[in-house]
């Protein structure tokens, strides 16, 4: 028999934050948000008291020195999540700083137990105790006595029945020294980080007692609607095991919807593939992704397109833009400068997980670096391969396209060598011949399969691509002197 | 906005209204629930900024009004405000608080929005907002 106590996950709603914490907020728990001065503190503890507090389960947040109570309650209203019934109804805030300035911590610790008692909440909130440190600092007292505040406090704070949460400044080497993290049961570490013009936001969860929290750190965004975070996709522990993984016939394959292009490719891309798609500027990769996404249309197959390149009005081709009006195949716009891969793969997996996508398109991989924030460009590679993993893991066929600039003299397929991240590759390039630019395709790996090794010609007839049945009768056109053969 | 100002500012009227007794002495009782409210949001800092700043205001049409906030030692519980409001006539008086406490809130408001404005006032005089009442006279 099972005596151990159950613990009840308090469940914020706030996008991808109860995932991090591994559920929720646990009941009774006695929280530590702390982080730099903007990185968001105050916005997620306002998120979590409006989301949970009701008349059942009132609230109190005492605001300390940190930020004046009156700018606070300005500018947390602009959020929608702030809701001015609950106010004095299920929500009180108390200012303590006057208390503070007179002096004593005892008094202070003593009106906020009286206040706590007074008023009997389930959520109790303390913002922000960094400035009880410096108030006592900037009087020349000795600081251990505010350690000993503060730790009073947490004391104070785990005895009472209610979720509380200590808001404050902290760098994260006092992570390691102030005792005061010791005692937490959950310690929520905030941050955002500047790199060129960029900011990029983090949180991370150091500490959860009692529940299986997502480790490292994780981007967040802020808002109109408060925060939203995007878990670090990992791909799941229980879909490494192959038995839970959706399951793929191994000679299941997708029609690229290019019947030659098919054969070329011995049959068709290989379901749960990732696919390269290179080819210099106007070669036709969108279009041939369409295609891909058309033939999956076809055949039921819902499909998700990741469009970095181009507003959406420029890329959708009306043949895109058909597919998005039905329904069936959603767009994903993601043009800001400032993303993180996990913000995407968020989008993309909530996304296919809510469509039973089948096809993903990433148009292009040059544009989703552009996109990212500098930050995470640096280690693109890693976070492509580990988005790669998600998506492929979910059972998905992937067409990623990549920009290639033309050159005779080398053949990549890729920048940073990506080229090895995916299962098979497709290159599109321009040839010379007799006074025009002509466009040739070949298979240049499809992993596992056998297929054509032929260099092809094609071209684009309005939003379809034609390849040659044959091969294109020239030698030397990688090398960008085609002579007839 | 110009409806939602209105109520507020009925609510300042009809309680001032509604009170009974010496001008100066409504004043107090008025003034001190809602500075007892405020400051426990807000803090004593963040009340006497925001009452010295609508003290400018409304004493350039009431210049007799008594300076100070209560941050100082001279105007303990508004008493300097209650002595000068006992010099003036009972209708100036009346005038001077209703301005008053009017400027107050809407500088009040234009910080942190109409319903919490009135939330607080109301909490401050006299429990639940008086919500039937403001909805039927709305109507």
């Amino acid at each position: 028999m099972n005596n151990a106590v159950t613990i009840r996950r308090l469940k914020t709603g706030i996008p991808g934050f109860d995932h991090l914490l591994g559920g929720g907020l646990s009941e009774f728990s006695f929280n530590l948000i702390a982080g730099e001065p903007g990185s968001g503190k105050t916005t997620l503890a306002h998120q979590i008291m409006f989301s949970l507090a009701r008349p059942e389960c009132r609230a109190l947040f005492f605001t300390v020195l940190g930020e004046p109570a009156l700018k606070m309650l300005r500018y947390q209203q602009q959020f929608s999540f702030f809701d001015t019934d609950k106010i004095n109804s299920s929500i009180r805030f108390i200012n303590l700083a006057d208390d503070l300035l007179k002096g004593d911590y005892d008094n202070v610790l003593a009106r906020i137990v009286q206040e706590v008692r007074d008023y009997g909440p389930r959520l109790v909130f303390v913002d922000s105790f960094r400035s009880i440190v410096e108030a006592k600092k900037g009087k020349n007292e000795g600081g251990s006595d505010l350690q000993l505040f503060v730790q009073n406090l947490g004391q104070q704070m785990t005895s009472w029945q209610a979720t509380t949460f200590l808001i404050g400044e902290y760098s994260l080497s006092d992570a390691q020294s102030n005792p005061i993290f010791t005692v937490a049961d959950g310690v929520l570490w905030m941050s955002q980080k500047l790199l060129r013009n960029s900011i990029v936001r983090k949180i991370q969860v150091i500490k959860m007692r009692g529940q299986p929290h997502v480790p490292g750190l994780h981007t967040f965004r802020i808002n109109l609607d408060g925060i939203a975070v995007f878990p670090r996709a990992v791909q799941p522990a229980d879909k490494v095991d192959s038995a839970t993984s959706p399951f793929i016939p191994a000679d299941q394959r997708l029609s690229m919807g290019v019947p030659i292009l098919d054969d070329m490719m011995g049959g068709g891309l290989p379901a749960g593939y990732a696919l390269l798609l290179v080819g210099p500027s106007g070669s036709g990769k969108t279009i041939l992704a369409t295609e891909f996404l058309a033939e999956g249309v076809r055949n039921g197959e819902p499909g998700i397109i990741a469009a970095f390149e181009k507003s959406p009005n420029q890329l959708l081709s009306r043949k895109l833009y058909d597919l998005v009006k039905t329904g069936q195949i959603t767009l994903v716009d993601t043009r800001t400068l400032d993303l993180s891969i996990d913000e995407t793969l968020y989008e993309l997996t909530s996304k296919i997980e809510k469509l039973k996508a089948k096809r993903v398109v990433i148009d292009s991989l040059s544009g989703f670096e552009l996109a990212l924030a500098p930050e995470f460009r640096e280690d693109f590679r890693e976070s492509l391969y580990r988005m790669i993993a998600v998506l492929t893991s979910m059972g998905v066929t992937i067409v990623m396209t990549a920009e290639l600039e033309d050159r005779y003299t080398d053949l990549r397929f890729s920048s940073y060598g990506n080229a090895f991240l995916a299962d098979a590759v497709i290159l599109q390039r321009y040839a010379e011949v007799e006074g025009r630019f002509n466009r040739v395709i070949s298979v240049v790996k499809v992993r596992g399969s056998a297929h054509s090794k032929d260099i092809r010609l094609y071209d684009i007839d309005g939003e379809a691509i034609r390849i040659d049945k044959a091969p294109f009768p020239y030698e030397g056109i990688l090398s960008g002197r085609p002579t007839r053969l | 906005m110009a409806s939602s100002n209105v109520q507020r500012h009925q609510i300042i009227q009809r309680t001032i209204a509604k009170s009974t007794g010496d001008v100066a002495d409504v004043a107090v009782k008025l003034w001190q629930p809602l500075a007892a409210q405020l400051i426990s949001i807000v803090g004593e800092g963040g009340f006497n900024a925001l009452y010295a700043r609508s003290l400018h205001l409304v004493s350039r049409q009431y210049p007799w009004l008594a300076s100070g906030t209560l941050a100082d030692s001279d105007n303990p519980e508004f008493k300097a405000l209650k002595s000068s409001l006992e010099n003036q006539s009972a209708a100036d008086a009346g005038q001077a608080i209703l301005a008053f406490l009017i400027l107050f809130t809407d500088a009040l408001s234009s910080l942190i929005g109409e319903s919490l404005t009135t939330r607080i006032l109301t909490s401050a005089w006299g429990g639940a907002p008086d919500k039937d009442s403001m909805e039927k006279e709305s109507r």
